[in-house]
């Protein structure tokens, strides 16, 4: 696994990872959909795969001493690292910007753990799309990226759409329940212990759900692929 | 002592099939598999490594299950799809430092003697290779890992006469112990002609022979004859060519000890598969 990740990494990563990734001071742009920036790494997980694919990866690796399954594994490996890279960066800003930009986010989710933990989803929606979808054939990564970016986009659309809304309701002066406890608890820098406890929940529940799409992707995509003829 | 066992390979795909292909490599020797393009030569070679799944047969290597235990036996088999076509602006030097991390038994020392052997410089890009040179560089890394199979597809397409040459010296260096063994799969018969101990012809997806270079040579002889004589022994003829003055045809050995009158001489590989080849339609065109 050792050598195929550093196969992964010298050979497949794409330079629009560290760029997507430096995307990621995006978070202090004042009122913004923060979640967007993590849109931007799994398009750049697209251009790794598409990289792969056209230097003929999938043949190269199949010569190696390793099955099918080890590479799809390996693959996936090399997802979550640079997820795990983008969340790490997403936790980083938003520990700076607690400190330095006091300010509500009027166009989104607040920086905080809700931030994480809708990522966390974000990238399990992707997952479980993306990866299944490419290794059914092991080379149409378009309409597999096609096909996850409209998964992530109705996840972005509906958590950022629901911060901005509760937003709005809460300063229009009406009092609706859901809506106060997002905005007291959920689209907030976490200061309060309620805002720690729901938001330590929702970030709990988001690697949860991480965990398992990501295997789940994992599993499919190893079974979708062994039945691939490598051309 | 058989290194490689193929067994009712199996694999359909529409307008073709591979069917119960069986024949084995025997340690120490160099295997030679021809057939034209199209009969299922790569299909065999990559349902055999298992990049095709393949839908029914067994491989064993070394008598363990090839697709069973498929990281470890790969690890002893040195693999050569035609040139090196993959990751085009990496340097040699790259592709290599990634390839051999996958082997614990990397010779460094084997290969940069290959490279120096080969001509090849570690600091080029893929992109800057010729045809042959790519094919050298895929050589250079399926030698280095002290490989006891190597299965080589199409080899020396690509290579001028003098590398194909010096190829084949390698491999008879490589069996010369008796311990190595080459799957050399290709359409260029004359390199066979030099190297192979062991012949398996497939056609139309079906293993035709599968037996020693000398006997498949000694099954077949190549007669000629005149015009008229023609239909008296078209029956026998496996494969003919008419031409102005006769005919020139390839006949099974023990049917051309009955050929009274007609001109028998051995036959060599080429003329076996080519009249094989025109088996079912019979003739060529008269020149």
């Amino acid at each position: 696994m050792k050598a195929l990740l550093n196969k992964e990494f010298k050979l497949c990563l794409h330079p629009a990872v560290f760029i997507y990734l430096a995307l990621i001071l995006m978070l202090l742009i004042p009122n913004y959909p923060y979640l967007v920036s993590c849109f931007f790494v799994c398009n750049a997980i697209f251009f790794c795969f598409q990289q792969a694919r056209e230097n003929g990866d999938a043949m190269y690796t199949a010569m190696l001493p390793v099955s099918k399954a080890q590479a799809v594994r390996a693959r996936v490996l090399f997802v979550v690292i640079i997820q795990a890279i983008d969340l790490l960066l997403v936790a980083g800003m938003c520990a700076f910007a607690i400190v330095s930009m006091p300010e509500h986010n009027a166009g989104g989710t607040d920086h905080g753990l809700s931030l994480l933990a809708f990522a966390l989803v974000l990238f399990a929606i992707f997952n479980l799309i993306f990866l299944p979808s490419f290794y059914k054939t092991g080379y149409k990564a378009g309409s597999a990226f096609l096909k996850s970016a409209i998964g992530v986009w109705i996840w972005l659309v509906l958590c950022e759409g629901m911060m901005i809304a509760s937003n709005a309701v809460m300063e229009s002066g009406a009092d609706i329940a859901l809506f106060r406890f997002i905005h007291e608890n959920i689209d907030c820098m976490p200061k309060t212990a309620d805002a720690w406890t729901a938001q330590g929940i929702l970030f709990g529940t988001g690697i949860l759900i991480y965990v398992v799409c990501t295997l789940l992707a994992c599993r499919v995509s190893i079974k979708r692929y062994e039945k691939v003829s490598v051309q | 002592m058989k290194i490689l066992e193929i067994k009712d390979l199996r694999k359909a795909y529409p307008g073709f099939l591979l069917d119960d292909v069986s024949f084995d490599v025997e340690e120490g020797s160099i295997m030679g598999f021809i057939g034209r393009n199209g009969a299922g030569k790569t299909t065999t070679i990559k349902s055999v490594l298992n990049l095709v799944h393949a839908d029914g047969g067994e491989v064993l290597f070394e008598g363990q299950d090839l697709w069973a235990n498929e990281t470890a036996c790969k690890k002893r088999i040195g693999l050569v799809l035609g040139e090196f076509n993959y990751y085009k602006r990496k340097k040699l030097k790259a592709i290599a430092a990634v390839t051999k991390q996958f082997y614990e038994d990397w010779d460094e020392e084997t290969y940069q003697a290959l490279l120096s052997r080969f001509s090849l410089d570690p600091e080029k890009k893929i992109s800057e290779l010729s045809q042959g040179m790519r094919v050298k560089f895929a050589l250079a890394l399926a030698l280095s890992h002290r490989a006891k199979l190597l299965i080589l597809d199409e080899p020396t397409s690509g290579l001028d006469p003098v590398s194909r040459d010096e190829l084949l010296d390698i491999f008879r260096d490589i069996i010369e112990d008796g311990e190595h063994s080459i799957l050399f799969s290709t359409h260029i018969i004359s390199d066979l002609e030099k190297c192979a101990d062991y012949i398996t012809y497939i056609k139309g997806g079906r293993i035709v022979v599968s037996t020693d270079a000398d006997s498949f040579k000694d099954a077949y002889r190549l007669v000629s004859g005149e015009t008229e004589q023609l239909g008296q022994f078209r029956p026998l003829l496996i494969g003919y060519r008419a031409h102005a003055f006769g005919f020139t045809g390839l006949m099974r050995a023990e049917d051309a000890e009955h050929a009274e009158g007609l001109k028998v001489a051995p036959a060599d590989m080429e003329s076996i598969m080519i009249y094989t080849e025109k088996e079912d339609g019979h003739e060529s065109a008269a020149e």
